[in-house]
């Protein structure tokens, strides 16, 4: 079981609905999914439900998984639609207090940090979109290629490098690289 | 050859690539317990499914059972009230006409449950 490839280990969900073989590629991927999501949501508790909400959705579409690209590129297609349908239903809802005439305090998803907890990469993150920041993410953190992500994000390639571009002009232009480098 | 020479463009990173790279890197997340929480709600939610066919079918048995007894009676005593005579010419073109057209309102009333389940 453990020394299966992931590949291996999918055909196994998807032909006998097994669950040890879908727990060992969650225990593979759950980290590099939940800092994919805590970067994008820059918050822990609400990046770790919609890990969760991610993995479930995966298992419902397990069977879509071509085996073309990389498991991790694919799962991470998954979160990110996760995370926009997260972000779509909690603007729907503070539309619908709008229009119900209450006072809309409540919590907006979009990136947010304390204050006091901002740290180098939150401050970079932060000065850019979500679209931006998923794609920086995937490339920078993650590894993914401009192919994987183009998958990913559903963009072509073209799209993807001139994000990448764009990221790093706005990261550039806000803070000076050259300053983290020597601390 | 193409994608080779992509990929290999995708590789070639510059300095400063390596030190967003370095900027974006994160610890590894230990998974306490996340991986078995998640297996343990997959496994119920399989439960779930496996159960609510036969379930929902017990279910809408024992709700329509009394209703279908009801229709039953109504139409062996509607084919009392019908002539005989009817029957007989009825008959006399497809045999057992009526325990046909029983088994064809009882098939429709059963395709519709099913399908009001499945909905």
């Amino acid at each position: 079981m453990y020394a299966a490839e992931d590949n291996q280990l999918v055909a196994r969900v998807v032909s006998a609905q097994d669950t040890r073989a879908f727990g060992e590629l969650v225990r593979r991927h759950q980290s590099q999914v939940r800092n994919f999501l805590r970067k994008l949501c820059g918050d822990i508790t609400l990046a770790d439900d919609l890990s969760q909400d991610c993995f479930m959705h995966a298992w419902d579409k397990l069977q879509t998984f071509s085996g073309r690209g990389s498991f991790i590129g694919w799962l991470l297609k998954v979160a990110y639609t996760t995370f926009l349908q997260s972000k779509r239903k909690s603007k729907r809802y503070a539309e619908i207090l709008e229009e119900a005439g209450h006072a809309t305090e409540i919590e907006d998803r979009h990136y947010s940090v304390q204050p006091d907890e901002v740290g180098d990469l939150d401050k970079l993150l932060a000065v850019l979109t979500d679209e931006e920041r998923a794609i920086m993410v995937m490339s920078y953190a993650c590894g993914l290629s401009h192919r994987e992500i183009s998958d990913a994000t559903n963009l072509p390639v073209g799209t993807v490098k001139s994000v990448i571009f764009r990221g790093k002009q706005k990261i550039r232009t806000s803070f000076d690289i050259k300053d983290h480098q020597h601390g | 050859m193409i994608s080779k020479i992509i990929n290999m463009a995708d590789r070639m990173k510059s300095a400063e690539d390596r030190l967003l790279e370095s900027m974006f890197a994160a610890p590894p997340i230990a998974d306490d317990g996340f991986s078995a929480s998640v297996v343990g709600k997959v496994r119920r939610r399989l439960w779930l499914r496996r159960l609510a066919l036969p379930g929902a079918a017990l279910l809408g048995g024992a709700i329509a059972i009394k209703p279908l007894a009801a229709l039953v009676t109504l139409l062996a005593s509607l084919s009392a009230l019908l002539p005989q005579e009817l029957f007989g010419i009825i008959a006399g073109f497809i045999p057992q006409a009526q325990t046909v057209v029983l088994g064809a309102l009882l098939l429709a009333v059963c395709l519709l449950g099913m399908r009001s389940l499945e909905d």
